[in-house]
Protein backbone atom coordinates (compact mmCIF):
# COMPACT_ATOMS: atom_id res chain seq x y z
CA UNK A 1 0.00 0.00 0.00
CA UNK A 2 2.88 2.55 1.61
CA UNK A 3 4.73 1.09 -1.93
CA UNK A 4 1.82 2.35 -4.47
CA UNK A 5 1.06 5.35 -2.70
CA UNK A 6 5.01 6.24 -3.56
CA UNK A 7 4.78 5.15 -7.13
CA UNK A 8 1.51 7.04 -7.36
CA UNK A 9 2.46 10.54 -6.12
CA UNK A 10 6.59 9.92 -7.17
CA UNK A 11 5.76 8.06 -10.68
CA UNK A 12 8.89 9.79 -12.32
CA UNK A 13 11.59 7.21 -11.55
CA UNK A 14 15.46 6.72 -12.95
CA UNK A 15 17.91 4.78 -10.83
CA UNK A 16 22.17 5.24 -11.92
CA UNK A 17 24.21 2.85 -10.93
CA UNK A 18 27.90 3.56 -10.30
CA UNK A 19 30.76 1.26 -10.07
CA UNK A 20 33.88 1.84 -8.62
CA UNK A 21 37.48 -0.08 -8.66
CA UNK A 22 36.91 -0.53 -5.01
CA UNK A 23 34.36 -1.41 -1.96
CA UNK A 24 36.19 1.48 -0.24
CA UNK A 25 36.01 4.29 -2.98
CA UNK A 26 32.27 3.05 -3.41
CA UNK A 27 32.16 3.91 0.24
CA UNK A 28 33.73 7.10 0.48
CA UNK A 29 31.19 8.33 -2.22
CA UNK A 30 28.16 7.00 -0.30
CA UNK A 31 29.49 9.12 2.61
CA UNK A 32 30.36 12.07 0.95
CA UNK A 33 26.90 12.46 -1.37
CA UNK A 34 24.03 11.18 0.95
CA UNK A 35 24.44 13.74 3.84
CA UNK A 36 22.73 16.45 1.84
CA UNK A 37 18.94 16.44 1.80
CA UNK A 38 17.24 16.64 -1.55
CA UNK A 39 16.51 20.16 -1.45
CA UNK A 40 12.64 19.66 -3.01
CA UNK A 41 9.99 18.10 -1.33
CA UNK A 42 9.08 16.58 -4.59
CA UNK A 43 12.12 14.31 -4.93
CA UNK A 44 12.88 11.49 -3.45
CA UNK A 45 16.07 9.77 -3.26
CA UNK A 46 17.98 6.16 -1.23
CA UNK A 47 21.58 5.75 -1.94
CA UNK A 48 22.68 1.72 -1.75
CA UNK A 49 25.63 0.01 -2.29
CA UNK A 50 25.48 -3.76 -3.65
CA UNK A 51 27.29 -5.51 -6.38
CA UNK A 52 26.24 -4.72 -10.25
CA UNK A 53 22.87 -5.78 -11.38
CA UNK A 54 22.26 -8.98 -12.81
CA UNK A 55 26.43 -9.63 -11.91
CA UNK A 56 25.63 -10.40 -8.22
CA UNK A 57 27.33 -13.99 -7.93
CA UNK A 58 30.25 -13.63 -11.22
CA UNK A 59 32.94 -12.34 -9.51
CA UNK A 60 32.36 -13.16 -5.83
CA UNK A 61 33.54 -9.32 -5.11
CA UNK A 62 32.38 -6.62 -2.36
CA UNK A 63 30.19 -4.77 -2.86
CA UNK A 64 31.26 -1.73 -4.62
CA UNK A 65 28.66 -0.44 -6.82
CA UNK A 66 26.59 2.47 -5.51
CA UNK A 67 23.24 2.75 -6.52
CA UNK A 68 21.14 5.85 -6.47
CA UNK A 69 17.41 5.70 -7.10
CA UNK A 70 15.38 9.20 -7.67
CA UNK A 71 11.57 9.58 -7.69
CA UNK A 72 9.99 12.92 -8.55
CA UNK A 73 6.47 14.24 -9.10
CA UNK A 74 7.75 15.32 -12.40
CA UNK A 75 10.03 14.50 -14.82
CA UNK A 76 11.21 17.92 -14.79
CA UNK A 77 12.04 17.91 -10.85
CA UNK A 78 13.56 14.64 -11.57
CA UNK A 79 15.60 16.13 -14.10
CA UNK A 80 17.13 18.82 -11.31
CA UNK A 81 17.80 16.35 -8.98
CA UNK A 82 19.91 14.33 -11.06
CA UNK A 83 21.94 16.79 -12.70
CA UNK A 84 22.85 18.13 -9.35
CA UNK A 85 23.76 15.04 -7.94
CA UNK A 86 25.61 14.23 -11.12
CA UNK A 87 27.93 17.58 -10.57
CA UNK A 88 28.23 16.68 -7.32
CA UNK A 89 29.55 12.95 -8.08
CA UNK A 90 31.61 14.35 -11.03
CA UNK A 91 33.80 16.36 -8.23
CA UNK A 92 34.12 13.17 -5.94
CA UNK A 93 35.31 10.71 -8.49
CA UNK A 94 37.51 13.72 -9.34
CA UNK A 95 39.12 14.33 -6.10
CA UNK A 96 39.79 10.27 -5.55
CA UNK A 97 41.58 10.43 -8.97
CA UNK A 98 43.77 13.25 -8.10
CA UNK A 99 43.80 13.50 -4.20
CA UNK A 100 43.64 9.68 -2.83
CA UNK A 101 46.72 8.95 -0.75
CA UNK A 102 47.94 6.69 -2.84
CA UNK A 103 48.34 9.19 -5.87
CA UNK A 104 50.28 11.70 -3.24
CA UNK A 105 52.08 9.16 -2.73
CA UNK A 106 53.34 8.07 -5.58
CA UNK A 107 53.69 11.41 -6.94
CA UNK A 108 55.92 12.21 -4.47
CA UNK A 109 58.09 9.35 -5.18
CA UNK A 110 58.30 10.06 -8.20
CA UNK A 111 59.74 13.21 -8.14
CA UNK B 1 53.90 17.95 21.95
CA UNK B 2 54.52 18.17 18.32
CA UNK B 3 52.57 20.71 16.28
CA UNK B 4 48.58 19.67 14.90
CA UNK B 5 48.22 20.48 11.21
CA UNK B 6 44.52 21.13 9.51
CA UNK B 7 43.73 21.82 6.11
CA UNK B 8 40.51 24.66 5.73
CA UNK B 9 38.46 24.51 3.06
CA UNK B 10 36.66 28.11 2.82
CA UNK B 11 33.97 28.03 -0.23
CA UNK B 12 30.93 30.49 1.07
CA UNK B 13 30.43 33.04 -1.32
CA UNK B 14 32.93 33.62 -4.31
CA UNK B 15 36.22 32.73 -3.22
CA UNK B 16 37.13 29.05 -3.07
CA UNK B 17 40.32 28.70 -0.49
CA UNK B 18 42.18 25.80 1.48
CA UNK B 19 45.12 26.39 3.19
CA UNK B 20 47.20 24.37 5.74
CA UNK B 21 47.56 25.79 9.55
CA UNK B 22 49.57 24.14 12.55
CA UNK B 23 48.77 25.18 15.89
CA UNK B 24 50.67 23.45 19.01
CA UNK B 25 48.73 23.52 21.93
CA UNK B 26 51.44 23.39 24.43
CA UNK B 27 53.44 26.88 22.82
CA UNK B 28 50.04 28.24 21.60
CA UNK B 29 52.14 29.07 18.55
CA UNK B 30 50.51 29.10 15.09
CA UNK B 31 51.84 28.93 11.45
CA UNK B 32 50.71 29.16 8.64
CA UNK B 33 52.18 26.23 5.18
CA UNK B 34 50.07 27.49 2.61
CA UNK B 35 47.14 29.68 1.68
CA UNK B 36 45.66 29.61 -1.53
CA UNK B 37 42.78 31.10 -3.69
CA UNK B 38 40.80 31.32 -6.55
CA UNK B 39 38.06 33.80 -7.41
CA UNK B 40 35.18 33.66 -9.36
CA UNK B 41 34.49 37.07 -10.96
CA UNK B 42 31.34 37.86 -12.65
CA UNK B 43 31.67 40.48 -15.80
CA UNK B 44 31.36 44.26 -14.47
CA UNK B 45 27.24 45.49 -13.65
CA UNK B 46 26.66 41.71 -12.10
CA UNK B 47 26.80 39.98 -9.38
CA UNK B 48 27.70 36.36 -8.32
CA UNK B 49 25.34 34.25 -8.84
CA UNK B 50 25.15 30.60 -6.68
CA UNK B 51 24.31 27.87 -9.36
CA UNK B 52 27.54 29.55 -11.43
CA UNK B 53 29.52 30.08 -8.12
CA UNK B 54 29.34 26.31 -7.01
CA UNK B 55 30.16 25.49 -10.57
CA UNK B 56 33.59 27.45 -10.32
CA UNK B 57 34.25 25.82 -6.91
CA UNK B 58 33.64 22.49 -8.25
CA UNK B 59 36.01 22.89 -11.31
CA UNK B 60 38.89 24.02 -8.81
CA UNK B 61 38.98 22.53 -6.04
CA UNK B 62 41.23 19.89 -7.05
CA UNK B 63 43.92 22.31 -8.29
CA UNK B 64 43.75 24.56 -5.38
CA UNK B 65 43.98 21.42 -2.83
CA UNK B 66 46.54 20.05 -4.93
CA UNK B 67 48.62 23.69 -4.61
CA UNK B 68 47.73 24.04 -1.09
CA UNK B 69 49.33 20.38 -0.19
CA UNK B 70 52.42 20.91 -2.34
CA UNK B 71 52.90 24.49 -1.05
CA UNK B 72 52.65 23.04 2.63
CA UNK B 73 55.31 20.51 1.60
CA UNK B 74 52.79 17.96 2.58
CA UNK B 75 53.34 14.79 0.98
CA UNK B 76 51.24 12.14 3.04
CA UNK B 77 48.23 13.87 4.33
CA UNK B 78 46.40 11.27 5.84
CA UNK B 79 48.81 10.67 8.85
CA UNK B 80 50.39 14.68 8.28
CA UNK B 81 46.94 16.17 9.41
CA UNK B 82 44.53 16.22 12.42
CA UNK B 83 41.43 17.17 10.49
CA UNK B 84 39.75 18.48 7.77
CA UNK B 85 37.71 21.66 8.69
CA UNK B 86 34.47 23.01 6.03
CA UNK B 87 32.46 26.28 6.22
CA UNK B 88 29.29 24.92 7.45
CA UNK B 89 27.65 28.17 7.06
CA UNK B 90 27.03 30.91 6.55
CA UNK B 91 26.88 31.70 3.38
CA UNK B 92 25.06 30.91 -0.05
CA UNK B 93 23.72 27.17 -0.09
CA UNK B 94 25.04 25.80 -3.35
CA UNK B 95 28.81 27.05 -3.00
CA UNK B 96 28.70 26.18 1.07
CA UNK B 97 27.70 22.62 -0.16
CA UNK B 98 29.59 21.63 -3.05
CA UNK B 99 32.52 22.89 -0.95
CA UNK B 100 31.24 20.61 1.87
CA UNK B 101 31.04 17.60 -0.44
CA UNK B 102 34.85 17.78 -1.55
CA UNK B 103 35.96 18.62 2.16
CA UNK B 104 33.94 15.42 3.04
CA UNK B 105 35.51 13.11 -0.05
CA UNK B 106 39.13 14.28 1.57
CA UNK B 107 37.94 13.48 5.06
CA UNK B 108 36.86 10.01 4.17
CA UNK B 109 39.86 9.15 1.80
CA UNK B 110 42.58 10.20 4.12
CA UNK B 111 40.37 8.64 7.21
CA UNK B 112 40.39 11.84 9.20
CA UNK B 113 37.96 13.74 11.25
CA UNK B 114 35.50 16.67 9.67
CA UNK B 115 35.58 19.95 11.89
CA UNK B 116 32.57 22.19 10.19
CA UNK B 117 33.40 25.85 11.35
CA UNK B 118 31.27 29.08 12.00
CA UNK B 119 32.62 31.61 8.82
CA UNK B 120 32.23 34.74 10.91
CA UNK B 121 34.04 32.87 14.48
CA UNK B 122 36.76 31.74 11.29
CA UNK B 123 37.65 35.23 10.45
CA UNK B 124 37.81 36.44 14.31
CA UNK B 125 40.29 33.63 15.40
CA UNK B 126 42.43 34.51 12.36
CA UNK B 127 42.24 38.33 13.24
CA UNK B 128 43.23 37.59 16.92
CA UNK B 129 46.02 35.69 15.49
CA UNK B 130 47.31 38.10 12.86
CA UNK B 131 47.09 40.97 14.74
CA UNK B 132 47.68 39.35 18.18
CA UNK B 133 44.76 41.57 19.79
CA UNK B 134 44.20 39.59 22.58
CA UNK B 135 40.24 40.57 23.36
CA UNK B 136 38.68 43.36 20.97
CA UNK B 137 35.72 44.41 19.75
CA UNK B 138 35.83 42.83 16.74
CA UNK B 139 33.96 44.64 13.78
CA UNK B 140 32.77 41.78 11.57
CA UNK B 141 32.29 43.52 7.38
CA UNK B 142 32.38 41.92 4.23
CA UNK B 143 30.17 41.14 1.83
CA UNK B 144 27.55 39.15 3.45
CA UNK B 145 27.99 40.13 7.05
CA UNK B 146 27.93 43.22 9.18
CA UNK B 147 28.25 42.96 12.85
CA UNK B 148 29.67 44.41 16.51
CA UNK B 149 31.21 41.52 17.97
CA UNK B 150 32.13 41.55 21.86
CA UNK B 151 33.95 38.35 23.67
CA UNK B 152 31.91 37.22 27.13
CA UNK B 153 32.04 33.71 28.73
CA UNK B 154 32.98 31.35 25.60
CA UNK B 155 30.41 33.32 23.45
CA UNK B 156 30.96 36.08 20.51
CA UNK B 157 28.60 37.86 21.19
CA UNK B 158 26.38 40.50 18.40
CA UNK B 159 26.50 43.50 19.68
CA UNK B 160 24.90 45.62 16.90
CA UNK B 161 24.44 44.25 13.05
CA UNK B 162 22.35 45.50 10.13
CA UNK B 163 19.05 45.70 9.79
CA UNK B 164 18.85 44.35 5.93
CA UNK B 165 22.09 43.83 3.31
CA UNK B 166 25.49 43.66 4.50
CA UNK B 167 27.81 46.72 3.93
CA UNK B 168 29.86 45.29 1.48
CA UNK B 169 27.03 44.18 -0.65
CA UNK B 170 26.00 47.47 -0.69
CA UNK B 171 29.28 49.09 -1.81
CA UNK B 172 29.54 45.84 -4.57
CA UNK B 173 26.00 46.61 -5.60
CA UNK B 174 26.53 50.35 -6.35
CA UNK B 175 29.64 49.40 -8.12
CA UNK B 176 27.41 47.56 -10.25
CA UNK B 177 25.37 50.30 -10.64
CA UNK B 178 28.38 52.41 -12.00
CA UNK B 179 29.30 49.66 -13.77
CA UNK B 180 32.95 49.10 -11.99
CA UNK B 181 34.62 45.93 -12.74
CA UNK B 182 34.32 43.14 -9.94
CA UNK B 183 38.27 42.03 -10.72
CA UNK B 184 40.12 42.24 -7.91
CA UNK B 185 37.16 43.30 -5.84
CA UNK B 186 34.66 45.52 -6.32
CA UNK B 187 35.37 47.16 -2.77
CA UNK B 188 38.55 47.81 -3.48
CA UNK B 189 37.67 49.43 -7.14
CA UNK B 190 34.96 51.59 -5.14
CA UNK B 191 37.63 52.80 -2.94
CA UNK B 192 40.37 53.77 -6.13
CA UNK B 193 37.43 55.75 -7.92
CA UNK B 194 36.89 57.77 -4.15
CA UNK B 195 40.25 58.46 -3.95
CA UNK B 196 40.56 60.17 -7.60
CA UNK B 197 37.58 62.67 -5.60
CA UNK B 198 40.99 64.44 -4.11
CA UNK B 199 41.97 65.71 -7.65
CA UNK B 200 41.01 66.94 -10.93
CA UNK B 201 43.06 65.65 -13.88
CA UNK B 202 43.82 67.63 -16.71
CA UNK B 203 42.54 67.19 -20.41
CA UNK B 204 46.22 66.65 -21.60
CA UNK B 205 46.46 63.72 -18.80
CA UNK B 206 49.71 65.29 -17.55
CA UNK B 207 48.74 67.15 -14.59
CA UNK B 208 46.70 66.72 -11.33
CA UNK B 209 45.37 69.32 -9.37
CA UNK B 210 44.07 69.06 -5.42
CA UNK B 211 40.79 69.74 -4.96
CA UNK B 212 38.19 69.31 -1.88
CA UNK B 213 35.53 66.05 -2.55
CA UNK B 214 32.35 66.89 -2.38
CA UNK B 215 30.10 64.73 -0.09
CA UNK B 216 27.14 64.51 -1.69
CA UNK B 217 23.71 64.09 0.02
CA UNK B 218 22.98 60.25 1.37
CA UNK B 219 21.11 59.32 4.06
CA UNK B 220 22.55 58.40 7.44
CA UNK B 221 20.89 54.96 8.95
CA UNK B 222 22.13 53.95 12.26
CA UNK B 223 19.10 52.60 14.62
CA UNK B 224 20.64 52.14 17.93
CA UNK B 225 23.49 49.71 17.82
CA UNK B 226 22.28 48.34 14.58
CA UNK B 227 22.68 49.39 10.81
CA UNK B 228 20.78 50.18 7.67
CA UNK B 229 22.59 49.96 4.48
CA UNK B 230 19.00 49.14 2.04
CA UNK B 231 17.99 52.75 1.46
CA UNK B 232 21.49 54.15 1.25
CA UNK B 233 22.13 51.98 -1.71
CA UNK B 234 18.75 53.12 -3.06
CA UNK B 235 19.68 56.70 -2.34
CA UNK B 236 22.78 56.17 -4.08
CA UNK B 237 21.42 54.70 -7.03
CA UNK B 238 19.09 57.67 -7.46
CA UNK B 239 21.88 59.88 -7.30
CA UNK B 240 23.82 57.84 -10.03
CA UNK B 241 20.84 57.74 -12.52
CA UNK B 242 21.08 61.91 -12.06
CA UNK B 243 24.39 61.99 -12.72
CA UNK B 244 23.91 59.86 -16.12
CA UNK B 245 20.78 62.54 -17.28
CA UNK B 246 23.63 65.80 -16.68
CA UNK B 247 25.90 63.67 -18.60
CA UNK B 248 23.28 63.11 -21.71
CA UNK B 249 22.63 66.86 -21.17
CA UNK B 250 26.34 68.01 -21.10
CA UNK B 251 26.92 65.87 -23.59
CA UNK B 252 24.11 66.85 -26.08
CA UNK B 253 25.53 70.98 -25.46
CA UNK B 254 22.93 71.25 -22.67
CA UNK B 255 23.62 73.02 -19.48
CA UNK B 256 22.90 72.36 -16.05
CA UNK B 257 20.33 74.24 -14.26
CA UNK B 258 21.61 77.26 -12.19
CA UNK B 259 23.04 76.34 -8.79
CA UNK B 260 22.47 72.47 -9.38
CA UNK B 261 24.93 70.47 -7.97
CA UNK B 262 27.03 68.47 -11.13
CA UNK B 263 27.51 65.08 -9.97
CA UNK B 264 30.47 62.40 -10.48
CA UNK B 265 31.79 58.79 -9.76
CA UNK B 266 34.31 59.76 -7.71
CA UNK B 267 32.71 61.95 -5.53
CA UNK B 268 29.67 59.23 -5.51
CA UNK B 269 32.09 56.58 -4.13
CA UNK B 270 33.61 59.52 -2.25
CA UNK B 271 30.04 60.13 -0.57
CA UNK B 272 29.38 56.23 0.03
CA UNK B 273 32.48 55.43 1.83
CA UNK B 274 32.22 57.88 4.29
CA UNK B 275 28.44 57.79 5.38
CA UNK B 276 28.42 53.94 5.58
CA UNK B 277 32.28 54.31 7.46
CA UNK B 278 30.88 56.54 9.82
CA UNK B 279 27.99 54.37 11.01
CA UNK B 280 30.13 51.39 11.19
CA UNK B 281 32.59 53.48 13.31
CA UNK B 282 30.02 55.17 15.33
CA UNK B 283 28.34 51.48 16.87
CA UNK B 284 31.62 50.02 17.26
CA UNK B 285 32.34 53.26 19.19
CA UNK B 286 29.46 52.51 21.32
CA UNK B 287 30.28 48.87 21.96
CA UNK B 288 33.67 49.92 23.22
CA UNK B 289 32.92 51.92 25.36
CA UNK B 290 30.10 49.65 26.72
CA UNK B 291 32.54 46.99 26.87
CA UNK B 292 35.50 49.20 28.36
CA UNK B 293 37.44 47.67 25.31
CA UNK B 294 40.41 50.16 24.14
CA UNK B 295 41.07 47.46 20.80
CA UNK B 296 39.01 47.44 17.70
CA UNK B 297 39.64 44.55 15.16
CA UNK B 298 38.55 44.67 11.61
CA UNK B 299 37.57 41.16 10.06
CA UNK B 300 35.97 40.31 6.29
CA UNK B 301 37.01 41.91 3.18
CA UNK B 302 35.62 45.24 4.05
CA UNK B 303 38.08 45.43 6.57
CA UNK B 304 41.11 45.81 4.26
CA UNK B 305 39.67 48.90 2.92
CA UNK B 306 42.31 51.60 3.89
CA UNK B 307 39.82 54.84 4.36
CA UNK B 308 37.45 52.51 7.09
CA UNK B 309 40.95 51.76 8.79
CA UNK B 310 41.81 55.23 8.76
CA UNK B 311 38.39 56.37 10.43
CA UNK B 312 38.49 53.74 12.74
CA UNK B 313 42.30 54.49 13.95
CA UNK B 314 41.02 57.77 14.50
CA UNK B 315 38.41 57.04 16.74
CA UNK B 316 40.25 54.15 18.67
CA UNK B 317 43.29 56.64 18.65
CA UNK B 318 40.81 59.39 20.58
CA UNK B 319 39.81 56.92 22.83
CA UNK B 320 43.41 55.81 24.13
CA UNK B 321 43.65 52.73 22.19
CA UNK B 322 44.43 51.18 18.49
CA UNK B 323 43.06 49.51 15.78
CA UNK B 324 44.00 45.83 14.50
CA UNK B 325 43.47 45.04 10.70
CA UNK B 326 45.21 42.52 8.29
CA UNK B 327 45.97 42.68 4.59
CA UNK B 328 43.97 41.20 1.90
CA UNK B 329 45.49 37.83 2.44
CA UNK B 330 43.73 37.58 5.77
CA UNK B 331 40.82 39.90 5.62
CA UNK B 332 39.33 38.27 2.78
CA UNK B 333 37.83 35.07 2.63
CA UNK B 334 40.25 32.26 2.71
CA UNK B 335 40.95 28.48 4.03
CA UNK B 336 43.35 28.74 6.74
CA UNK B 337 41.42 30.92 8.84
CA UNK B 338 38.39 27.86 8.75
CA UNK B 339 41.49 25.42 9.39
CA UNK B 340 42.45 27.66 12.74
CA UNK B 341 39.07 27.86 14.11
CA UNK B 342 38.38 24.09 13.21
CA UNK B 343 41.60 23.36 14.70
CA UNK B 344 41.38 25.21 17.89
CA UNK B 345 37.54 23.52 17.99
CA UNK B 346 39.01 19.65 17.41
CA UNK B 347 41.92 20.31 20.04
CA UNK B 348 39.01 20.71 22.82
CA UNK B 349 37.08 17.60 21.39
CA UNK B 350 34.72 19.35 18.90
CA UNK B 351 34.17 16.69 15.81
CA UNK B 352 31.70 16.74 13.13
CA UNK B 353 30.38 13.44 12.43
CA UNK B 354 30.05 12.61 8.54
CA UNK B 355 26.56 12.22 9.11
CA UNK B 356 25.52 15.83 10.32
CA UNK B 357 28.21 17.19 7.97
CA UNK B 358 25.55 19.55 6.50
CA UNK B 359 25.68 23.34 5.48
CA UNK B 360 23.27 26.10 6.57
CA UNK B 361 22.69 29.61 5.17
CA UNK B 362 21.67 30.89 8.53
CA UNK B 363 24.34 29.95 11.62
CA UNK B 364 24.74 32.76 13.93
CA UNK B 365 28.23 33.71 15.29
CA UNK B 366 26.80 33.48 19.01
CA UNK B 367 25.65 29.83 18.61
CA UNK B 368 28.97 28.55 18.44
CA UNK B 369 30.69 27.20 22.10
CA UNK B 370 34.13 28.83 22.08
CA UNK B 371 35.51 26.13 24.67
CA UNK B 372 38.82 27.15 23.16
CA UNK B 373 38.72 30.62 25.57
CA UNK B 374 39.19 30.48 28.78
CA UNK B 375 39.91 34.24 29.57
Amino acid sequence: MAAAMETDQFPCVLTVQVPFPTARLASVALQSLQVDKELSPLVRRTFTISPPAGDANTTGDQDKTLHVEYRATTNRMLRVAVNSFMESLNLVIEVMEHLDADVLAAEAHST
Amino acid sequence: MAPLYALGCEGSANKLGIGVISHDPTTNTTRILSNVRHTFNSPPGTGFLPKDTAAHHRAHFVSVAREALRAAGLTDPARELSCICYTRGPGMGAPLTSTAVAARTLAALWGLDLVGVNHCVGHIEMGRFITGAANPVVLYVSGGNTQVIAYAEQRYRIFGETLDIAVGNCIDRFARTLQIPNDPFPGYNVEQVAKKAFYTVAADRTTKTPRDPVLLDLPYAVKGMDCSFSGILGAADLQAAQMQKQDALLAAGGALKEGEQRITREDLCFTLQEVVFAMLVEITERAMAHVGSKQVLVVGGVGCNERLQEMMGLMARDRGGSVYATDERFCIDNGIMIGLAGLLAWETGFRTPFEESTCTQRFRTDEVHIKWRTD
